[in-house]
């Protein structure tokens, strides 16, 4: 059995970093119910799914309001997962060694996906295609 | 009636691993486990040891796994778990032999959150008024009694040691609540660290554990929620 | 195995509330305190009802009136210059408490909420009074948490589950303890200025008890067996509410809001023995009373139970104000005690015997009251005598706090004033012995293995049946012959545990001979006392006889381990004695 630490866990630094993750979890939580009731409602029940292709999301990306719509619901997906697996990993991954891979990892997964798709939804044209 | 009771015993001056022992013994359906255990302990096998002393759930000595939950030996009665009753030390805790564990660790988490009143001294001549609505605002939190059955029921605790655990912030939440304290601050420094209150993850099972019925897991929220409004 | 040596000014024996407070009184000095237990499971933290102190939130009181009833409640026999610092300092005491942080229940006007008390009357005796100061029924908890969070607040050193075995002297003068470790079985001596004992009773003599299992004694036996003589010893209080069968405690309280005591014809009995107080009279009496109507066959259903009756009280008096008896009796009886009447009978409850000290706490060892210097003991394990020959309800808790605040504060001087002693040399060598005794075993005489359930489980029982409430000189004589038997015996007990980390094993044999000491000291003090006084109640002589009997018992302990009684006298300083009428 593992012996505890000699301090009882108390030695590490007061950060307050974990206060602002608890409680962005709940705001990004509220948050994309509501974005995503929204893109549902749009994408199965305004719309049908048979009259979505390019052209339609090349309107509708021409107002810029729309991108920035669906940029939040990106990112806050991204982050809202990504923290909960970082919770995870920091509750249950106790071997050092695998903890850092496994954080590493994470967020570089996290990076390249927010990269990529902020790069598609800020660099998007749709003239090029049409 | 005959129950067979289970326990897991390690003696670690002869064993090199902890093992089941059985026992017939002969009980009333009215009886509690701790009846069980003296039973075994006077009458057949005098070496089994565990802690235990008022024998009416008051002073928290004997908290141990019974039938795989954190229970009070002498506050759950033979009628309630069947025939067949197993019983092992608390989780968590390095075992010192049998059902002990050493807890020194688990009072020192306690300590870690100033749990006693900081108040502004001198005290007043007679006593400080406190209206009843303001006593009752944290009368749930000054019920526990450090058995430590919610602590070691947590899974939170269980995969990370250094968690200061639900009885350290219960006591917290009882002085952070008390509106005659004044040691504030320095609490919610303690349990604002990444080890501290953040680590609950509202799974209950100190809820269920408490032998006490303190509302564990909203004590925790109240906490949370009072450094949320203390920092944004 | 050789013994650690440590060194302290100050060495306080007991993590209650009376080593507590004392180990407070003394923070920021050199001093540790053992402890059988961890602190927060002190017996302390037991206590239901409430802490006596005539603050007068809810009515008119005074500390004469509190003064008056503890007199009288003790049938006359408590020292009432004790008594009267008792009365006038609980009022400062539960002040403390209050700055101290203790949550205590309020008044809407947000004062220290009281209730009224076996006993506590207004006006000598006219009528209830409420002057208990309670948090719920739980205040002993709330006084254990508050002394315990201080002694954190305040870096108290503690050595915790260590049972002290002996007391030391050095030419006149107490030098230390010898105290064995039980998470790793090693022995320890403690070389002290001063010691402070404050180990609790020994209700575990009986078989029917309130009492933690930890309650065996322990300080009164060690000190008996260093030569300290122990007072009025015969006087233990049966307290009449305990859950029938169990013995655990169903707090005053439950009476003082109202409960009524119910017997097997559905009369309230009380109104027979105490038509004024009623089922709020002193404990002793409604033992006694309780044990008469069992005897002409008023149990419930003619068994040996007679009800405690709260069902005319509104629920959310019964949640609010008594949640953990509430909580007992659901759990342990399967009964709600709103609906239904609960069973009780008497518990052995509180030893108002000990060891004898003066008003600071220090230990007098004799009919003169000489002090043995460096020796301090308070709280249940001491006889100051505040409570003679049976305790109101709420005063241990103001015993254990204003005296182990007073020793606490003589200590003080007494280590300021004094060097250490010398250690007498090979300190630990009669406790090494004895452990190593209790190790080795010993085969007894028919070659049957002698074992410490058996020995307890016969003293408990005899106990019981011969020295509880009700005595008479054959049963007692009767008694004094198990116990002899007894102490023979003991001498072959045999342990099965031979390990030495967390050996409860041998605790429990250790333990078992400190339990026999008591007993016998009980069972001396009540054979001999031939009258009936507060607690101790001989049929062959029911009346108490002043002229004979106005004093105190000390027990000694002869070279060959007999009981050897002399008597002091006890001081009288405002009200003289009366007849005893509620």
């Amino acid at each position: 059995m593992a012996e505890l630490s000699a301090t009882g866990g108390r030695e590490r630094p007061a950060g307050g970093l974990e206060l602002y993750a608890w409680l962005f979890m709940r705001v990004s939580g509220i948050a994309l119910l509501l974005l995503a009731l929204g893109h549902l409602a749009i994408m199965h029940l305004i719309n049908s799914v048979d009259e979505i292709n390019f052209a339609f999301v090349a309107a509708r990306w021409a107002n810029p309001l729309w991108r920035l719509y669906d940029w939040f619901l990106l990112f806050l997906a991204l982050l809202h997962g990504f923290n909960g697996v970082r919770v995870m990993v920091d509750d249950y991954v106790r071997s050092p060694g695998l903890r850092v891979v496994s954080l590493v990892a994470l967020y570089s997964l996290v990076l390249f996906f927010l990269f990529a798709g902020s790069l598609v939804i800020l660099t998007f044209h749709p003239l090029a295609g049409s | 009636m005959q129950v067979k009771l289970r326990v897991k015993r390690f003696d670690r001056e002869r064993d090199r691993e902890p093992y089941w022992a059985e026992y017939e013994v002969e009980a009333e359906a009215t009886d509690r486990v701790l009846d069980l255990l003296h039973s075994v302990k006077w009458y057949q096998d005098g070496t089994l040891s565990f802690r235990r002393s008022c024998g009416h759930g008051i002073c928290g000595s004997d908290a141990m796994l019974i039938n795989g939950r954190n229970r009070l030996a002498c506050k759950v009665l033979i009628k309630e778990l069947g025939k067949r009753i197993s019983v092992e030390p608390l989780r968590g805790f390095p075992v010192v032999k049998d059902l002990v564990v050493d807890q020194q660790a688990f009072f020192r988490k306690f300590e870690s959150v100033q749990p006693y009143l900081v108040a502004e001294e001198p005290p007043p001549a007679r006593e400080r008024r406190q209206s009843p609505e303001a006593r009752e605002r944290f009368d749930d939190t000054t019920k526990c009694i450090l058995c430590a059955a919610c602590t070691t029921s947590c899974p939170s605790f269980w995969s990370n040691p250094n968690y200061l655990g639900p009885a350290a912030i219960v006591n917290a939440h009882r002085f952070l609540f008390d509106d005659r304290d004044a040691g504030q601050e320095a609490r919610l420094q303690v349990l604002n660290q990444s080890d501290g209150v953040w680590r609950c993850r509202t799974i209950f099972n100190c809820v269920e554990a408490c032998p006490r019925g303190i509302d564990i897991t909203r004590a925790i929220g109240e906490v949370k929620k009072a450094l949320l409004l203390r920092r944004t | 195995m050789a013994a650690t040596y440590h060194q302290y000014e100050v060495v306080v024996v007991g993590g209650g509330g009376a080593g507590l407070m004392a180990a407070l009184t003394l923070r920021g000095r050199d001093v540790a305190v053992l402890s059988k237990l961890y602190p927060v499971r002190s017996h302390t933290g037991t206590a239901q009802g409430g802490i006596g102190a005539a603050l007068g939130n809810m009515e008119e009181d005074h500390w004469e009136w509190h003064m008056f009833d503890t007199v009288k409640g003790s049938d006359y026999l408590a020292d009432q210059d004790a008594v009267e610092i008792l009365a006038r300092e609980a009022v400062e005491t539960v002040l403390e408490l209050e700055h101290w942080g203790l949550p205590f229940s309020r008044t809407p006007d947000g004062k220290i909420a009281q209730r009224p008390f076996g006993g506590h009357t207004r006006e000598y005796g006219k009528a209830p009074v409420r002057r208990s100061c309670y948090a719920a029924d739980r205040t002993g908890h709330m006084i254990l948490q508050t002394l315990y969070q201080q002694c954190i607040r305040h870096q108290v050193k503690f050595f915790n589950e260590f049972l002290v075995l002996d007391l030391l002297i050095e030419s006149g003068r107490v030098a230390g303890v010898v105290a064995l470790s039980i998470a790793d079985g090693s022995l320890h001596v403690f070389h002290a200025k001063a010691v402070l004992f404050a180990t609790g009773g020994c209700g575990r003599i009986y078989q029917i008890t309130s009492n933690a299992h930890a309650l065996t004694g322990d300080g009164m036996a060690v000190a008996w067996r260093a030569g300290v003589p122990l007072e009025d010893m015969e006087f233990f209080q049966f307290h009449p509410t305990g859950i029938y069968r169990m013995g655990i405690l169903i707090t005053e309280g439950a009476r003082g809001e109202g409960g009524k005591l119910i017997n097997g014809r559905g009369e309230r009995f009380m109104e027979k023995y105490a038509p004024t107080l009623l089922d709020l009279a002193p404990r002793d009496i409604i033992s006694r009373s309780i044990y008469l109507e069992l005897r002409q066959g008023h149990g419930i259903g003619g068994k040996g139970y007679v009800h405690l009756d709260l069902t005319h009280l509104s629920r959310e008096v019964i949640e609010e104000k008594l949640p953990d008896i509430t909580d007992f009796v659901r759990t342990y009886l399967g009964i709600d005690p709103v609906k239904e009447p609960i069973p009780v009978q008497p518990t052995a409850h509180y030893a108002m015997g000990g060891i004898p000290t003066d008003i600071w706490g220090r230990v007098v060892v004799d009919e003169k009251n000489r002090v043995l210097p460096g020796f301090y003991s308070a709280g249940e394990v001491a006889c100051v005598s505040v409570h003679g020959a049976n305790r109101l309800g709420t005063n241990s808790l103001v015993d254990i706090l204003v005296f182990g605040r007073r020793a606490g504060r003589d200590l003080v001087r007494y280590v300021a004033e004094n060097d250490f002693p010398p250690l007498p040399p090979r300190a630990e060598e009669n406790a090494e012995q004895w452990v190593a005794r209790l190790r080795a075993g010993r085969s007894g005489s028919a070659g049957r293995r002698t074992t410490v359930a058996e020995l307890r489980d016969t003293l408990q029982r005899e106990m019981m049946d011969k020295a509880s409430v009700f005595r008479d000189e054959k049963l007692l004589a009767e008694m004094k012959e198990v116990v002899g038997e007894l102490q023979q015996r003991y001498q072959e007990v045999t342990i099965q545990d031979r390990g030495r980390v967390f050996n409860t094993d041998l605790v429990e044999a250790l333990e078992l001979a400190f339990l026999l000491d008591c007993a016998q000291t009980v069972v001396a003090g009540a054979l001999a006392r031939q009258e009936s006084r507060g607690a101790h109640s001989r049929e062959d002589f029911p009346k108490r006889d002043d002229q004979n009997w106005l004093k105190h018992s000390l027990a000694y302990r002869t070279p060959s381990g007999q009981v050897e009684l002399k008597y002091k006298s006890v001081s009288i300083t405002r009200f003289q004695p009366q007849e005893r009428k509620y």
